[in-house]
């Protein structure tokens, strides 16, 4: 306990020193403000650009298809936001040599994992549902028509929320078993976009987190039972994920 | 205090540390000491917990290190060669960093930081970030840390490395005060003169072997093999030759008009000698007995010395 209190004070500071929390907030929030936005300015970008007609195709878009179509911004781009900030969050100290003093007065593998892993979970998720719930307000403001309504946008927000949680857990591994940063960032995007190619594949992709997403964007129906087998291999990821990441902290070498 | 038993290292094929046994007693300064890529971080990194070894048994203050590990490494502070910091906190945010992870009693560190920024030299410095540190500043820094929560057990790795000499002298002070305050001291050190200066055992360390590991005053009695410097008004050609001869001498070394007689016995020497001299009939302008020093004992024991 000692050592998740130390190092979940010292994640603050790192964050806030380093631009971690500004960064993370343009990829996630700033993006929900921006994506409504561009879309509403869309057609009249297009129209010195291309025919009238072609035009005519962009302008129509309604709160439901604005909301969707910030899911995937949010997942394309706050992905790589969150990745590319967060990779080097076990590696970055090993390289570093930064875990030589706190290894060298008894610090817990445990507490430093859980504590570098439960505050960005905490960020991640608190950012996350400011995002949702700032698109759905501007949504609303700018767009009408459409069945998008607050509790859906926190059903969504909630899937969004445990498919990020597994993909932490999958980077904060990656990066205990790759001393170069961009290895683990790199590997963590490559799982992270590529299983969503499974979500075509109807038979199997309850059992992989990207079907969190690709729930959360169907509206109609955003909480159902085929969830819950997702629901609960994500959270066994997870669990498998941290655990591995503690199990290879403790017998580390650090020199 | 501290006691190593068979300890083995291995780095892949090349075993960097090859059956090493050693004892500290508590207060005492155990100067470390051999060539780079001796085995001497490799030994502090092992004894502080931060890499695991193939073989062998390690016992601090009698208990089974590896069984005890967390415990015991509450009762260890270590000054490692090249300190890493987080550098966009202070001073006194990693003092409190560390002071965390050790003790539950925040009020307990948060005044002893202040004392041990002032103990290293460092108060000024305390709110500037670490990043912005000379070398100097941040081996002090890593010193403070060292020193939290008044361990019972040194690890020190080059500690004067990267310190001006006013610092080096410094740090020598305060590693003959910790060892006043019975703290036991474990000193890795490429500089001779500083551990014959603090240190009350040595150990010498080469290519993963221990040579030797002795109280200082009895190295010296031991190891140290009195030398004589003479130097000759004239090239003494191959007069000095016939000095091989005599029993209590064991070699000569002729350097030009410079001649040095490795001698057995200095009590027979210093009768003998001059008689000797003024035999060969050649002019002295100097004659001195060369006080050798712990640099000259870890020469020979390394083999580097060509002269013996």
């Amino acid at each position: 306990m000692k050592s998740f209190k130390a190092y979940f004070k010292k994640e603050v500071i790192e964050a806030i020193r380093t631009n971690k929390y500004l960064i993370l907030f343009t990829g996630t929030v700033l993006w929900a403000l921006v994506n409504p936005l561009m879309l509403k300015l869309l057609p009249v970008i297009m129209r010195n650009y291309v025919t009238p007609e072609l035009a005519d195709l962009f302008t129509y878009f309604n709160r439901d298809n604005a909301f969707t179509n910030f899911l995937g911004d949010l997942f394309e781009m706050g992905t790589l936001f969150i990745v590319f900030t967060l990779m080097g969050l076990i590696a970055g100290e090993i390289s570093g040599k930064k875990l030589t003093f706190p290894y060298s007065r008894g610090a817990s593998p445990a507490g430093m994992v859980l504590a570098k892993y439960i505050h960005y979970l905490i960020t991640i998720n608190i950012l996350i549902m400011i995002a949702f719930i700032t698109n759905y307000f501007y949504v609303c403001c700018i767009f009408t028509d459409g069945i998008l309504s607050i509790s859906i946008v926190l059903k969504s927000a909630l899937l969004y929320m445990l498919y990020y949680c597994t993909l932490l857990s999958i980077l904060i591994f990656f990066s205990s078993i790759f001393k170069r940063s961009i290895l683990a960032g790199i590997t963590t995007l490559v799982l992270g976009y590529g299983l969503s190619i499974f979500n075509q594949f109807k038979t199997i992709r309850f059992y992989l987190p990207n079907y969190l997403l690709y729930k959360a964007g169907d509206l109609l129906n955003v909480f159902d039972s085929s969830l819950i087998k997702t629901a609960i291999i994500s959270a066994c990821i997870i669990i498998l994920l941290v655990t591995l990441t503690i199990y290879r902290m403790k017998k580390i070498d650090i020199s | 205090m501290i006691e190593v038993a068979g300890l083995c290292k291995k780095y892949g094929n090349f075993e960097a540390l090859k059956s090493i046994s050693f004892s500290v007693e508590k207060g005492t300064v155990f100067g470390f000491i051999g060539r780079n890529g001796a085995g001497k971080t490799t030994t502090m990194n092992i004894l502080t917990g931060l890499l695991k070894f193939d073989k062998g048994e390690i016992l601090i203050k009698s208990k089974h290190f590896l069984k005890n590990r967390r415990e015991l490494s509450k009762l260890i502070g270590y000054l490692p060669e090249s300190p890493a910091f987080y550098d966009y906190m202070n001073s006194y945010e990693y003092l409190s960093f560390i002071g965390r992870i050790i003790s539950s009693d925040n009020k307990n560190f948060e005044t002893n930081i202040k004392g041990l920024l002032e103990k290293v030299g460092l108060k000024k410095g305390g709110k500037r970030r670490i990043g912005g540190y000379s070398r100097g500043m941040k081996q002090r820094l890593a010193l403070a840390v060292a020193f939290m929560n008044n361990p019972e057990i040194l690890f020190l790795d080059e500690p004067a490395s990267a310190l001006d000499p006013e610092g080096r002298m410094e740090m020598l002070g305060l590693i003959e005060d910790l060892k006043d305050e019975k703290i036991t001291i474990f000193l890795s050190t490429h500089i001779l003169n500083d551990a014959e200066k603090v240190c009350d055992r040595i150990c010498i360390i080469d290519e993963g072997k221990i040579l030797v590991t002795e109280n200082l005053s009895n190295l010296y009695k031991t190891h140290i093999q009195p030398i004589f410097d003479i130097e000759f008004e004239d090239d003494p050609e191959d007069k000095v030759d016939q000095l091989k001869n005599l029993g209590w001498v064991e070699n000569i070394k002729i350097e030009r008009r410079r001649v040095s007689i490795y001698v057995r016995d200095l009590d027979t020497a210093k009768k003998e000698i001059l008689k000797e001299l003024s035999n060969l009939n050649t002019g002295v302008t100097s004659y001195q007995i060369r006080k050798s020093t712990l640099e000259d004992i870890f020469l020979r024991m390394v083999g580097k010395n060509e002269i013996i």
